[in-house]
């Protein structure tokens, strides 16, 4: 038999490969790969340079692919790596994986330099030797110890590139291992923190449990949908909800065990769980990188399921995702209410934003998608510059994210107190910021779809969110200083480029948003 | 092989038709229970090693049912892959980390293991019923050739699928590997290395250049002294006590039998005269005897 099967002599056909397409992700992989080996190969003392300088070009490089792309792509899009015969390839470069990219490299770009600095801890925010027990004489050494674990450069790059390709699956296949490529690294990352070893290292094992069971979920739901659609592509899923003779319980049943997957990583509403404490005990580089990175991911991901495989059965997930929403947003706004440490409140403000990216994800208009688009690429940067302000504020533990030691600050530095509540006030979606801009956009486009109820909700969770956003302005400017309070550490350039690039896109993204507006409205999904 | 691609054959023109044959049914009902007692098994045994040997078990069903339903790639792979090396791996990583934990069965959350338990077996009750519902009216496929990638069936097609439709998948697979290779270094690697080793002449050059605190050793215990004791302290030739022969642990421990020792080695309590009481008074003679007896 085997004899048989060779003498057919058939001959495989590569599928076909839009290089150009697919650049940004394969430069994106090549540096984090060549930092694998720098790693290797490389001194220790030479490590932190040239690691920064590969990932620096990469990302750049990517950029200019990405850019080179966009200039003459064409029109509506395409889906590449198509096998012989296939309608849909594995990769859909189309206008909105192109404005995800862009976005994941300019996010990417900025949490990078912050992973990088070594200004404000010498020797930078991460842990020499991760594999020394916490508590231990050795750690307490280590803290003082300058230099870090550069494999951190390489893991960012996998994680980067792993949400590029998340954001761009065609399938359901290639989205899971995505999946996994941009969250084993991200695990990791969350345990390697310098200060506040037991906190860190809790944080990454929380991290690494809920995550797997929320692949796990993913995974389940991807085997049921693929018993339902006889495919794992998202429009053979979707073509076959207009008639499949499977029964609709498998279809059902998939969307919500994927759907949940996806809720997951965004940190939305009852799935929240592991969100404060992995934003709290992570170092907050990889907070930034996180908080913003993955959302865009993971809504992104998001996105294009439920448009491209899922709009035939709308009718049927439209109320779980509104309910979600306003779980998410409750949650969000009224435990934000009661933290008393910066790092955890952001972490709720997060979960509350994550509702209102549902409201925006599940309305399925064009203005839908571009205002959630907008609102991702608004948010992603007003969070990184949050966490690069938090970092500055230290006292001789590290970081003071106690909300206390932020009192009065505005007198000790001005500056740092102006721009943090200039992002402040943009998460809280106040006028002439970003934040405004994509509330408005994501609120009229689920308005004009006639979400109205929903709207309402939203509006009162924001007001209800901006309380807490006050208290911290309110806390910096009209209180007394403590006597040994923490200092506020002049940045170096590093930290200083990516806290100045976040604000100033909050900043122009509020003033002339038309820009990317209308780069996000310029094409939907490719079917 | 002839027999098993006309069985195939057979099947095949059987189409739509109820395909259940008796051989299948009785492997089936002697594997189901098997597979679904492992799983059982696995979840509530308290040993870790008796728990992953159960998931064995239930893994090897699995992997002779794939093969029943004349998926052989599928069924060998389960069991060289999960049953051969990953669970052996696990086995492995029990025996480093202890056979003998086990998890603390405290509950930390008050009702949370009831609460587990009740959404857990829902959530079950839920799919179990949900997927026996929707798989009633399931139309049997041909079942797939295993020697014919044409018609989907075995390594061949799998082969086919992996590198046409599922390239970049499989490509991105590769970084998968590499990142959990790269964790795994990042979390169990220490770096021991302090520096060349020095040599016993090194070292002498560093005491006489002034890098430690004194040139010769320490005193040793006991010098002059009636006792051996770590906790009888040197005498230096004038008969006073040297202060770097004193333990540190010692003195922070036990200071009074200490302080009653170097007075009766000072001479300061003649009374005991007898060279081998080493006791400060009557009270503390209870004492003194169980820390001899341990």
């Amino acid at each position: 038999m085997p004899q048989q099967f060779l003498a057919q002599g058939e001959q495989l056909q590569v599928p076909a490969i839009d290089f150009a397409a697919v650049l940004p992700i394969l430069i994106v992989f090549g540096a984090a790969s060549i930092g694998v080996l720098l790693e290797a190969f490389l001194p220790k003392h030479q490590r932190w340079s040239s690691q920064i300088a590969l990932s620096l070009t990469g990302i750049v490089g990517a950029g200019i692919a990405l850019a080179a792309y966009i200039s003459d792509a064409p029109e509506g899009g395409i889906t590449t790596f198509m096998a012989q015969g296939a309608t849909t390839g594995a990769i859909a470069v189309d206008t909105p994986a192109l404005f995800l990219w862009g976005t994941l490299l300019a996010l990417g770009l900025a949490s990078l330099l912050m992973i990088g600095d070594r200004s404000l801890e010498p020797g930078g925010a991460f842990i020499s030797q991760a594999g020394l027990q916490s508590g231990g004489l050795q750690t307490r050494e280590q803290a003082n110890v300058t230099g870090m674990q550069t494999e951190i450069f390489p893991l960012t790059l996998f994680a980067l590139g792993g949400m590029m390709t998340f954001v761009a699956a065609n399938d359901l296949l290639t989205m899971f291992i995505a999946l996994e490529v941009l969250s084993l690294p991200l695990y990791l990352m969350a345990g390697l923190a310098r200060r506040r070893r037991l906190l860190s290292q809790e944080a990454a094992v929380k991290y690494f449990l809920l995550g797997a069971f929320a692949s796990a979920f993913f995974l389940y739901g991807v085997a049921l949908l693929y018993g339902y659609a006889g495919s794992v592509k998202l429009a053979e899923i979707a073509a076959a909800t207009a008639g499949s003779s499977a029964s609709d319980t498998l279809l059902y049943a998939g969307i919500g065990l994927v759907v949940v997957g996806l809720l997951f990583k965004g940190s939305v509403g009852p799935f929240h769980t592991w969100t404060p404490d992995v934003y709290q005990g992570a170092p907050t580089p990889v907070t930034g990188f996180m908080a913003a990175c993955t959302k865009v991911a993971a809504f992104g991901g998001m996105l294009r399921v439920l448009t491209v495989a899922f709009e035939p059965a709308s009718w049927e997930w439209e109320v779980p995702l509104w309910l979600i929403a306003v779980i998410s947003m409750a949650i969000g706004a009224i435990f934000g209410l009661t933290q008393r440490d910066l790092k955890r409140m952001i972490a709720y403000s997060s979960i509350a934003h994550a509702g209102f990216l549902v409201v925006g994800a599940m309305t399925l208009t064009e203005d839908g998608l571009s205002s959630t688009l907008f609102y991702l690429l608004a948010y992603g940067f007003t969070t990184i510059a949050v966490f690069g302000v938090i970092s500055l504020v230290r006292d001789a533990n590290g970081e003071a994210t106690d909300l206390s030691s932020w009192a009065g600050l505005a007198k000790r530095s001005p500056l740092v107190a102006g721009v943090f509540t200039f992002l402040l006030l943009a998460l809280a979606g106040i006028p002439l910021t970003s934040g405004f801009i994509g509330k408005f956009a994501v609120f009229s486009a689920a308005l004009a779809d006639g979400n109205a109820a929903l709207v309402v909700i939203a509006l009162v969770a924001s007001a209800v969110a901006a309380f807490f956003y006050l208290r911290v302005v309110v806390l910096m400017y009209f209180s007394e200083p403590a006597a040994e309070g923490p200092a506020v550490t002049v940045p170096g350039a590093f930290t200083t480029a990516a806290i100045t690039l976040g604000t100033a896109a909050t900043l122009v993204l509020g003033i002339v948003p038309a820009f990317a507006l209308n780069w996000a409205s310029a094409g939907g999904f490719v079917p | 092989m002839t027999s098993f691609s006309q069985a195939a054959v057979v099947l095949a023109q059987q189409g739509g038709e109820d395909v259940v044959g008796t051989g299948e049914a009785i492997a089936f009902w002697v594997l189901g229970p098997l597979a679904l007692a492992g799983g059982l098994g696995m979840i509530f045994v308290r040993n870790a090693v008796h728990s992953a040997l159960w998931l064995v078990v239930s893994m090897l069903s699995f992997g002779v049912l794939y093969i029943v339903q004349s998926a052989p790639f599928l069924g060998f792979t389960q069991i060289i892959v999960y049953t051969g090396a990953v669970m052996m791996l696990f086995l492995f990583v029990l025996m480093m980390a202890g056979r003998d934990s086990a998890d603390s069965m405290v509950e930390v959350l008050r009702g949370q293991r009831l609460l587990a338990a009740l959404f857990g077996i829902g959530f079950a009750t839920l799919l179990v019923g949900a997927l026996a519902r929707s798989l009633v009216n399931v139309q049997a496929q041909v079942p797939p050739d295993p020697y014919d990638p044409a018609r989907g069936g075995g390594a061949g097609g799998l082969g086919r699928l992996v590198f046409t439709d599922f390239l970049f998948a499989f490509e991105l697979t590769a970084a998968l590997l590499i990142v959990a290779a790269l964790a795994g270094i990042v979390l169990a690697y220490r770096d021991r290395r302090e520096g060349p080793k020095r040599s016993q002449r090194d070292l002498v050059e560093a005491r006489f250049r002034g890098e430690y605190k004194r040139r010769s050793p320490q005193p040793g215990p006991g010098v002059f002294a009636t006792g051996n004791s770590v906790a009888t302290p040197a005498l230096l030739p004038d008969g006073s006590i040297a202060p770097e022969s004193l333990s540190e642990l010692i003195e922070s421990t036990n200071t009074a039998r200490l302080i009653a020792e170097q007075d009766r080695v000072l001479g300061s309590q003649a009374e005991h005269d007898d060279s081998r009481a080493l006791l400060a008074g009557e009270d503390e003679q209870g004492s003194e005897q169980e820390g001899e007896r341990k």
